[in-house]
């Protein structure tokens, strides 16, 4: 390279102009490592300002990131739900324990169920008065009102086939009623949809909001290294020399802007933790508010890495077509 | 080195800057190239640095058809002419190594072989001992020799200068010119472009001499 460098200005004159003339990879990849550092300094130089950007970054990032968190743990609920998308047989008054046994066994062997449990009437009552606390009031009863019936596990959970499963049950003899509780999955599952939606309609416009961000950041420091710009760009510099340094401080700011938003996230979700398992608590359920996990955060840093180099990318091509050296 | 043929440039259709421009320059060759401001002296160099196409003709410099040197061979050529300008244009952020450096840099030279350069081209305009100087620490004379250090550290094959002396003293100035010279002895080819006639007559170089856009005047100075 230096042997080039030096052959004087004899042979020079004749030398066809070749990509990357001298240095070749080593120099592109020193030129990579300077000037990673050297925007990462001006950065750190200008700390409130740097601060800012990457705060207005992360702001656009939670919103769809915890939007999507959200809907993940709805996610949760509703695996839980469809386990117990069950339907629930009552036969008739008259069926006594050991008629229940096989009718149970008869429900069984329909085709479209997993699995069966008999409540008996006794059960059925001790069960009933555990869950609504009113054992003073049932005691008073001479006999047992309810009946005996069976809960029925369908092997597929789709609505449809649980509705035609539940028809089919209606009609074995013995059989009184057949409840089966689906609408509200149905307009869970309906919600659930959604709300996807709009965290991805959200996350394409905060990305956007991203990209502006960084965008209108980079424009300000193009502008303000206009001079420099055009200097290099009188020596020789090619587009992509010029773009560099713009390009690793966009990615910078992406990358600052999704650290801060997972930590946010982090500090949210341990702000939020204990009211929400306090709430869970006395719904009698165990609810865990989600977190982000290794590889979910990996991508979200890895994207917004991705979305500050576009940003200044698309920033810098466009103002490097304004600054034409005088 | 350079050859004008038939050249004319207008701007926005009607200024006519340049018109049926014809010269050659050859390899070592040292030139002056002169005329009132608005004759033209710019945009030639404009031409020559490949910032502007002609609107009529052909610029041929080092082999180039400057026309046909496709849009992203135009960085690599301009790696081969070294380019004084009348203010410098220093970057100010940084001291004196790095801008002289800043050629090297964007060619990737290694940077034990760029600062052995850059050490010589300091040496050679006398301001070795200010390299970790910040530009706003020299003075106007010194900040243009920085200027001249930063044009020829990688050896161009061709040195344009644009009023090189047009803010210093005669001293100064004629000490630039000196410089200039020396670089031309050791085979770079040099085009000053200078409104200083009396300077200019004592050198006694070939002189271009453009006014309104022509040519009219090629020949040693009398």
């Amino acid at each position: 390279m230096s042997e080039r460098q030096s052959t004087g200005p004899s042979r020079r004159g004749a030398q066809k102009p070749t990509r990357r003339s001298s240095g070749g990879g080593r120099a592109w990849l020193r030129h990579h490592r300077a000037m990673m550092s050297d925007s990462a300094l001006r950065l750190v130089r200008r700390p409130i300002s740097t601060l800012l950007t990457m705060l207005a970054i992360a702001i656009a990032l939670i919103l769809p990131a915890g939007l999507w968190l959200a809907l993940d743990s709805a996610r949760l609920v509703d695996a839980e739900l469809d386990e117990s998308a069950t339907l629930t047989v009552y036969f008739d008054a008259d069926v006594d324990e050991s008629r229940a046994m096989s009718l149970a066994a008869e429900v069984g062997e329909q085709s479209g169920v997993a699995g069966t449990r008999l409540v008996t009437a006794a059960e059925g009552l001790a069960e009933f008065q555990q869950t609504l606390g009113v054992e003073d009031a049932l005691s008073q009863l001479d006999t047992n009102p309810l009946p005996a019936s069976v809960v029925v596990t369908p092997d597929d959970t789709d609505p449809a086939a649980v509705q035609s499963l539940s028809q089919r049950l209606q009609t074995l003899d013995g059989v009184d009623e057949v409840r089966l509780d689906l609408a509200w999955l149905d307009r869970l599952q309906q919600l659930a949809a959604v709300g996807q939606r709009v965290a991805l309609a959200l996350a394409l416009l905060f990305g956007l909001g991203v990209l502006l961000v960084v965008g209108n950041t980079v424009r300000l420091a193009v502008e303000s290294r206009r001079q420099e710009i055009e200097v290099v760009t009188l020596i020789g510099a090619t587009h992509a020399f010029v773009r560099r340094p713009f390009l690793y401080s966009g990615a910078w700011y992406g990358l600052g802007g999704g650290v801060l938003a997972l930590v946010m996230l982090i500090v949210g979700g341990n702000w939020l933790a204990s009211p929400v398992a306090a709430l869970a608590e006395s719904y009698g359920a165990q609810f865990a508010l989600p977190s982000l996990g290794t590889t979910h955060s990996a991508f979200l840093l890895l994207f917004s890495t991705l979305l500050g180099w576009l940003g200044a990318w698309l920033a810098v091509g466009r103002h490097l077509a304004d600054i034409k050296p005088r | 080195m350079i050859a004008f043929e038939h050249v004319g440039k207008r701007y926005g259709g009607r200024f006519e800057a340049l018109a049926d421009i014809n010269f050659r320059v050859e390899r070592g060759e040292m030139l002056f190239l002169t005329g009132h401001s608005g004759a033209g002296k710019s945009s030639l160099l404009r031409l020559i640095m490949r910032l502007e196409r002609p609107s009529r003709g052909r610029v041929l410099v080092a082999g180039h058809d400057l026309d046909r040197l496709h849009i992203s061979q135009v960085p690599y050529y301009r790696r081969q002419i070294g380019v004084v300008f009348q203010d410098h244009q220093l970057l100010f952020d940084r001291d004196i190594f790095a801008n002289v450096a800043l050629p090297l840099t964007i060619q990737g030279v290694e940077p034990i072989d760029a600062g052995r350069r850059v050490r010589a081209a300091l040496d050679k305009v006398g301001l070795l001992h200010r390299e970790r100087a910040l530009p706003i620490e020299l003075s106007t004379g010194e900040q243009q020799r920085v200027g001249i250090a930063r044009a020829v550290v990688n050896k161009p094959a061709l040195l344009l200068a644009d009023e090189p002396t047009g803010n210093l003293d005669p001293q100064l100035s004629a000490d630039i010119m000196r410089l200039f010279e020396d670089f031309n002895r050791i085979g770079t080819t040099v085009l000053v472009a200078s409104h200083d006639l009396a300077l200019i007559a004592r050198l006694r170089h070939r002189v271009l001499k453009l006014r309104d856009g022509r040519l009219v005047g090629d020949g040693e100075a009398a």
